[in-house]
């Protein structure tokens, strides 16, 4: 049985909370991420653009890497160096090909009440990619550098 | 999220308060809109002065209230649209779905 969440401390300037699957606790890995911002001291503007991107990044790994599943868990990892923030995010799922995502822009999607994550992702953040695990699994890698915004 | 709803001018005025980030703010809003629709209150004003920001679940949120007002000959505009949400709209392409209004008062007088 997983627990519900967990804290770490890193050796080095990052933190890493583990959350089961379930969307109620989106609000908890916000409030965790938005502690470490703080605490390091991390500009408002910046603040609201990597919560918002995170918070995509959370939702996706519970609901369309996990399914839901509250037996997988959510890792979100936050490494803080002079220059940038990275945020990185791992569900258990079977992975998935961002590539296949339909254009949020495209005029007959504009209405669609889903599939804007993404994309809302690689606009706050400064790069995006994703890395598959050899035993199934994707990890999100998002880095904002800390002069932008 | 918290949400408070009075009315108008026979307008319903949903106000948000908070971070729409999902989990339960999906259903609250959804839910809400629904509620309104059975009682025949069909034009609904969102003032959003007192959203931190939205993530893509809240702008859904929006989404489904406005198609789902449209489907039932009923309207949803937004008001005092935050800067934060303003880029998101702009950035989704969202401006030209939403009729966004600087104030309440504006946003009612425009049904």
């Amino acid at each position: 049985m997983f627990p519900r969440h967990a804290m770490t401390s890193a050796p080095s300037n990052s933190s890493r909370l583990v959350i089961t699957s379930d969307p109620h606790h989106i609000a908890e890995a916000d409030e965790f991420l938005e502690g470490a911002l703080r605490r390091n001291k991390v500009p408002e503007a910046l603040v609201t653009d990597v919560a918002i991107a995170t918070t995509e990044l959370v939702n996706n790994a519970i609901v369309h890497g996990n399914k839901s599943n509250p037996h997988k868990t959510v890792t979100l990892e936050i490494a803080f160096t002079d220059d940038e923030i990275t945020v990185r995010v791992t569900d258990q799922g079977a992975g998935f090909d961002p590539s296949h995502i339909p254009d949020p822009l495209a005029e007959e999607n504009l209405l669609r009440e889903v599939g804007r994550g993404v994309f809302i992702v690689r606009s706050l953040m400064d790069e995006v990619r994703y890395e598959q695990g050899p035993g199934g699994g994707t990890t999100v890698v998002a880095r904002k550098s800390l002069s932008s915004g | 999220m918290k949400l408070t709803e009075r009315e108008q001018n026979g307008v319903v005025i949903l106000e948000p308060k908070g971070k729409i980030m999902g989990g339960p703010d999906a259903t609250l809003l959804h839910d809400k809109i629904h509620d309104l629709i059975a009682q025949k209150k069909l034009r609904v004003v969102i003032n959003l002065a007192e959203v931190d920001w939205m993530n893509s679940t809240g702008l859904g949120i929006l989404i489904a209230g406005l198609t789902t007002l449209r489907d039932n000959k009923g309207d949803l505009k937004l008001a005092c649209v935050t800067d934060k949400i303003q880029s998101l709209l702009t950035i989704t392409k969202l401006v030209t779905v939403f009729e966004a209004y600087d104030s309440i008062d504006q946003a009612v007088t425009s049904f």
